[in-house]
C-alpha cells in the first residue's frame, strides 16, 4: 500500500482527488508524417530494400496492365485500319449431307446490293503446287491452289510485298502469285530473280507475294492463279468457294443479313457469312486470360514485397523500443506509435508504388514502342498500382505497429 | 512479490526530493509509479493533484505528456535528430506547430547553457552535452515535476557536478525536482532525501516542509 502525491499544491497537501478533464495528447497528421519520413530517412538503405521489393511487384502489375492494353489497342488500330466492313460467304453443310457448293452467279447476284461496294471470289482448285517437278506429290507443305478474281486485292486492300499481282498480265499465261505463308514455306523470293513452280503439273511463273492479311489469313497460305487459267487448264467451272465482300460501314449489318440469301436464293440455309473482324476482336479478347495468369504472378511479388516490409519493420520495433518508450514517457498514447510505424511502412510501400509505377510505365512504352503499337498506359492501372502498394504497406505496418504500441511504456523506457 | 510496499511520500510544488537507495529497493518502481509510466496494484498516485487509478493510456499519456518530465540515466535522446529537435518532440504531442515548438526548444536549450550546440546530433556532444539536451527536454514544456533517473550514472564526477549544478539552477527557478540515484554523495544536494531499501522507506521523510514558497 503506497501513497504518492507528487507535485502537489504546497497548501492542499493532497486533499484534491477530483477528476479532471486531463488536455489530450494529439498528433498532428503533418507531424505523424514527419516523423515516418524521418523514420526511414535514418534508415535510408534498409527502406529501399524494402522499398525495391513493393517496386516490383507493382511494376510487373502495371507492365502487364499497360502492354496488354497496348496490344489490344494495336488489334483495334489494325482493325481500324483495314476495316470492319468486311464480309466472308461460304458455302456451309448441305442439307442432305455433304459440302454445299456455291452458285458460280453468287458473285454478280451480291454486287447488285446497293450497299456492296467490292465483291471478289476465290475457287479452291483440286490441284497441288510443289516447288519443282523433282520433288513427291506429297511435299505441298500445306498451300493451297485457288482460282483468285483479279479484283480480290482491290476488295480485300491487300498489298503485294514483292512483285505484282495477276492482273498485270494477260489471263491465259501461267502466273501465280503467293500469299506471304505459302512464299516463306516454299522458298519463293523474288529478290533472286524470277522463280518458277510446278503447279498441277505444269510449271507457273511466281510473279507476286502478297503481304499478309490479317483479315482474310487463308490467302496467306495460299497460292493464287487467274480465273481464265484456272477454266483453260484445270476446268474450273467458276463455282466460288469464298467470297469476300467490303459493304458501306454503316448498311454492314443489313448485308449481312440478306447475304446468305442472294448468294443462294434456293438453298440460303447452306450458306454461311463470317465477318472476319470478329474473329480478331474474339482473339484480342483471349489475350485477357494469360493476362489474367500474369497479374496473378505479379500479384504473388506484391505479396512477396509486403511481407519484406512486415519483417523489416517487426525487427526495427525491436531495435527501437528505447525511442519508443521516450516517445511514451513524452505523452505519446498507444495510437501515436501505432501512427507512426504505420505511416513507416506506408511511406516504403508508396515510395515502392510510385517507383514500381514508373518501372511499369517505362517497361510498357518501351515494349509498345519496340512493337511498334500504340501507347496505352490505362490510368486506371497507374492508379491501382499505387493504391494496391498502400494497401500492402498498411497490411504489412499494421502487425509490427500493433506490437510497437503494446510495449508497456516502463519497460521500453528502460531498454535502449 | 512486492517492490514498493507502505511508502507515502507527497512532494510539494518547488520541492527538490532525491529518494536514495541500492539496487533492488524499489527506486525504479517508485519513478515508475511517479512517472505515471505503471499503476499501482494497491495504494493511490497522485499527480499534480489528480489521481492515476483507472485511468486509461490515452489519459496517462497525456498527464505524462502535460505534467512530467524526465530525464533518463543513458539520455535516451534519438540519434537522429539535432539537440533543438529533440528538445522540440518533448511538445510534439501537446499539439504544438513546429516553428513554436522549435522556438520554445531553442530557449529551453539556452537555459541550459547549449545555446550554441541546437544544431549539433547526439553523437556530435560530449555525455554532459547530451545530459543537458535531455534536462532540457524535460523542462522544455514546464511540467508540474520533472523526475530524474540517475542523471549522473554515465557521467563522470566533473560532469556530473556539473549536472548538478544545473538541477540547482533549475530548483532555484522554481521547477520540482524528483532525483532518484543510488549515490547518497548526489542525493545530498537535494533539499530532502528519502532513503528506500527493500520497498519500503527507513528513514522518515523529513516532517518540516521549508517555509517561504
Amino acid at each position: 500500500m503506497s501513497t504518492l502525491d507528487a507535485g502537489t499544491g504546497s497548501d492542499e497537501n493532497g486533499g484534491s482527488a477530483g477528476r479532471r478533464e486531463w488536455e489530450r495528447s494529439v498528433l498532428d497528421p503533418r507531424d505523424a508524417v514527419r516523423l515516418g519520413v524521418l523514420g526511414l530517412l535514418g534508415r535510408r538503405g534498409r527502406a529501399l530494400l524494402t522499398a525495391i521489393g513493393i517496386a516490383i511487384g507493382i511494376a510487373a502489375l502495371v507492365a502487364i496492365v499497360g502492354i496488354s492494353a497496348s496490344s489490344r489497342a494495336n488489334v483495334l488500330a489494325v482493325l481500324d485500319r483495314l476495316g470492319t466492313n468486311y464480309l466472308t460467304v461460304t458455302p456451309g453443310q448441305a442439307l442432305a449431307g455433304g459440302p454445299a457448293e456455291l452458285p458460280a452467279d453468287a458473285r454478280r447476284r451480291l454486287a447488285h446490293l446497293d450497299a456492296v461496294q467490292a465483291v471478289a471470289t476465290t475457287g479452291q482448285l483440286d490441284v497441288t503446287l510443289r516447288r519443282s517437278d523433282q520433288l513427291p506429290r506429297t511435299i505441298t507443305r500445306g498451300t493451297v491452289v485457288l482460282a483468285a478474281d483479279p479484283g480480290l486485292l482491290t476488295t480485300l486492300h491487300g498489298t503485294v510485298a514483292a512483285g505484282h499481282w495477276l492482273d498485270a498480265t494477260p489471263g491465259s499465261y501461267p502466273t501465280v502469285v503467293l500469299g506471304a505463308t505459302a512464299a516463306r514455306r516454299q522458298g519463293v523470293d523474288l529478290a533472286l530473280g524470277p522463280q518458277m513452280v510446278w503447279l498441277g503439273d505444269q510449271w507457273f511463273a511466281a510473279v507476286g507475294v502478297l503481304a499478309p492479311m490479317p483479315l482474310a489469313p487463308e490467302l496467306d497460305n495460299a497460292a493464287m492463279i487467274g480465273v481464265g487459267v484456272a477454266a483453260d487448264r484445270f476446268g474450273y467451272q467458276g463455282s466460288p468457294s469464298t467470297i469476300y465482300l467490303r459493304a458501306d460501314p454503316s448498311n454492314i449489318d443489313a448485308v449481312r443479313v440478306v447475304a446468305a440469301a442472294t448468294a443462294d436464293p434456293r438453298h440460303p440455309a447452306q450458306v454461311q457469312v463470317t465477318r472476319p473482324a470478329d474473329a480478331l476482336a474474339a482473339r484480342a479478347a483471349t489475350n485477357t486470360a494469360f493476362t489474367t495468369l500474369l497479374l496473378g504472378l505479379g500479384g504473388v511479388a506484391l505479396l512477396v514485397g509486403g511481407v519484406g516490409i512486415a519483417n523489416v519493420m517487426v525487427i526495427s520495433v525491436l531495435e527501437r523500443r528505447g525511442e519508443i518508450g521516450v516517445r511514451r514517457a513524452l505523452g505519446a498514447t498507444r495510437r501515436h506509435i501505432r501512427a507512426q510505424f504505420l505511416v513507416e511502412a506506408l511511406v516504403q510501400a508508396g515510395a515502392g508504388g510510385v517507383a514500381g509505377v514508373a518501372a511499369g510505365g517505362c517497361l510498357t512504352v518501351g515494349y509498345a514502342v519496340a512493337m511498334d503499337w500504340p501507347v496505352r498506359l490505362p490510368l486506371l492501372g497507374l492508379g491501382g498500382g499505387i493504391l494496391a502498394a498502400l494497401v500492402v504497406g498498411a497490411l504489412a505496418g499494421i502487425y509490427p505497429a500493433a506490437r510497437a504500441a503494446r510495449l508497456a511504456p516502463a519497460e521500453a523506457v528502460r531498454a535502449g | 512479490m512486492c517492490a514498493l510496499d507502505g511508502v507515502t511520500l507527497t512532494v510539494r510544488r518547488g520541492e527538490w526530493v532525491a529518494i536514495v537507495g541500492p539496487s533492488g529497493s524499489g527506486k525504479s518502481s517508485l519513478l515508475n509509479l511517479m512517472g505515471a509510466l505503471d499503476v499501482p496494484t494497491s495504494g493511490t498516485v497522485r499527480i499534480d493533484g489528480y489521481d492515476v487509478a483507472g485511468r486509461d493510456d490515452d489519459e496517462l499519456s497525456a498527464l505524462r505528456g502535460h505534467t512530467l518530465g524526465f530525464v533518463f540515466q543513458s539520455f535516451h535522446l534519438l540519434s537522429r535528430l539535432s539537440a533543438v529537435d529533440n528538445v522540440a518532440a518533448a511538445l510534439l504531442y501537446r499539439g504544438i506547430g513546429a516553428a513554436r515548438r522549435r522556438e520554445r526548444a531553442a530557449e529551453a536549450l539556452r537555459r541550459v547553457g547549449l545555446g550554441t550546440r541546437l544544431r549539433h546530433r547526439p553523437a556530435q556532444l560530449s555525455g554532459g552535452e547530451c545530459q543537458r539536451v535531455a534536462i532540457a527536454r524535460a523542462i522544455v514544456g514546464e511540467p508540474a515535476l520533472v523526475l530524474a533517473d540517475e542523471p549522473t550514472g554515465n557521467l563522470d564526477s566533473r560532469t556530473g557536478a556539473e549536472i548538478m549544478s544545473l538541477f540547482a539552477a533549475l530548483h532555484a527557478d522554481g521547477v520540482t525536482l524528483v532525483l532518484i540515484t543510488h549515490d547518497d554523495a548526489v542525493a545530498r544536494a537535494a533539499e530532502r532525501r528519502i532513503v528506500l531499501r527493500d520497498g519500503r522507506v527507513t528513514s522518515p521523510p523529513d516532517a518540516s516542509p521549508k517555509p517561504g514558497r
